[in-house]
């Protein structure tokens, strides 16, 4: 039935995806078998969009169906873990840009691997990355952008990181649209992903999860 | 500028840049447009550009109609012609006139949706998106779509680039945007950078790479603050 769930996510069903989400865990699936699921979905999605099926908006709906079936399977997914939560990385757009369906999906995976997320959202200005580095006290601070815009942004918010004395505290990624390895030195980011697979490979590989 | 004559210039420019170029190009300047879904695929904006330039044989100066639109232009070389780019990250800036001007727009409100005579031209925005998807997916879910792709912007700004027929496209973004929720703006765009690209002189805000060098971020990278 999981197929079904599958078809239904990567063919753009949002209430049929849903109602399978509900009836399957009703009926006593492993919630990780959901998210599998999900992952499977995820990785259509992003071949129909490579091959011209899919657009912009698909890829949208797709990521708020994560959304809402992570919200779903959440509950149960942490009794199944002893409630315990991975290393915190703390995720947001930079200053000046609103470009946020990467992001999300990022979020998304790294929560479904055991990461605790802190999504700053959106347009978030450089005192707010540092302020929140002060409190939140996360491992990895990753910062997403789209826009060419945004590499400016991503120079800045790193520097005033640096400038705030937390920089050997945090590794920092960055990722999204045309994020590369010139740009990440540009700068001064840890490293760059290029998809979700990508940070959550990096949030593993630097805080030594499994 | 240079002492080239103009036909022995060329201009390739995306479809929503032509619109500006083309009332203050020379009848004689030889012009290739580009398809503005490109944007959306940078790689393959890439080889089309590049495959453009080599085609351009007859050209000594290819002036390019676009900005830096995802890093597309990066890495392009023309072997004997000199290739000239407004220095900005993209068509945005060459509407306002300025990467500055473009800069203090997207600092005041970056959840902007601009709109120009070109783009409403094109068709190739999400207001046309959605009527595309509706008949793919009905109207209900082309609707839940379209709000989902605008949750961040709050404001629609029609730039007024001093188009023939104004009325008309003023209109159409005025409408869209009370139909999909945004505050409607009017903005005035301005000519001063697509002359400079076309007249010249070339200053810190025009990129020049001469024949056989290619473009580099670097040439685009961000002048130091006024």
């Amino acid at each position: 039935m999981s197929d079904e769930l599958v078809k239904a996510i990567a063919d753009m069903q949002e209430e049929e995806a849903l109602a399978l989400t509900k009836k399957l865990l009703d009926g006593g699936a492993e919630p990780i078998a959901i998210l599998n699921a999900c992952r499977a979905a995820m990785e259509i999605v992003g071949q129909r969009f490579e091959k011209n099926e899919y657009f912009i908006p698909e890829l949208i709906l797709a990521g708020e169906m994560l959304k809402t079936i992570s919200a779903e399977v959440k509950p149960r997914l942490k009794q199944s873990v002893d409630g315990k939560k991975g290393a915190k990385v703390l995720l947001g757009t930079v200053q000046g840009d609103i470009h946020d369906i990467g992001k999300d999906i990022v979020s998304f995976m790294l929560d479904v691997n055991g990461f605790e997320v802190k999504d700053l959202g959106v347009d978030v200005p450089v005192a707010k990355f540092v302020e929140e580095i002060k409190t939140y006290q996360p491992a990895v601070v990753a910062l997403s952008g789209f826009l060419t815009l945004a590499y400016t942004s991503m120079k800045e918010t790193v520097e005033a990181i640096a400038a705030a004395g937390l920089r050997q505290q945090v590794k920092i990624m960055i990722g999204g649209g045309t994020m590369d390895q010139q740009i990440c030195a540009y700068a001064g980011a840890d490293a760059f992903g290029k998809d979700a697979m990508a940070a959550v490979a990096l949030a593993k590989e630097w805080t030594g999860a499994k | 500028m240079s002492a080239i004559p103009s036909t022995r210039t060329k201009v390739i420019a995306c479809a929503t840049v032509i619109e500006e170029m083309q009332p203050l190009m020379p009848a004689d300047m030889q012009r290739q447009v580009l398809e503005f879904g490109l944007h959306l695929r940078p790689g393959e904006l890439t080889k089309a550009l590049q495959a453009a330039i080599d085609a351009s044989t007859d050209a000594d100066l290819i002036l390019l109609g676009y900005g830096q639109c995802s890093r597309a232009v990066i890495g392009l070389v023309a072997k004997q012609a000199t290739l000239v780019v407004p220095r900005v990250d993209d068509c945005i800036a060459i509407f306002l006139g300025s990467r500055d001007a473009y800069h203090a727009q997207a600092s005041k409100e970056p959840g902007t949706y601009y709109l120009t005579k070109g783009w409403i031209e094109v068709g190739d925005s999400p207001f046309e998106e959605y009527k595309r998807m509706i008949g793919r997916y009905g109207e209900q879910r082309a609707l839940r779509m379209i709000k989902l792709m605008l949750k961040n912007y709050t404001r629609l700004a029609f730039i007024n680039t001093g188009v023939y027929e104004l009325e008309r496209y003023r209109e159409y973004a005025r409408q869209t945007a009370e139909r999909f929720g945004l505050r409607f703006e009017e903005i005035e765009g301005a000519p001063s950078l697509v002359e400079k690209l076309l007249r010249g002189p070339w200053d810190d805000e025009i990129v020049v790479c001469p024949p056989g060098q290619t473009i580099t971020y670097e040439m685009f990278a961000p002048l130091p603050q006024k």
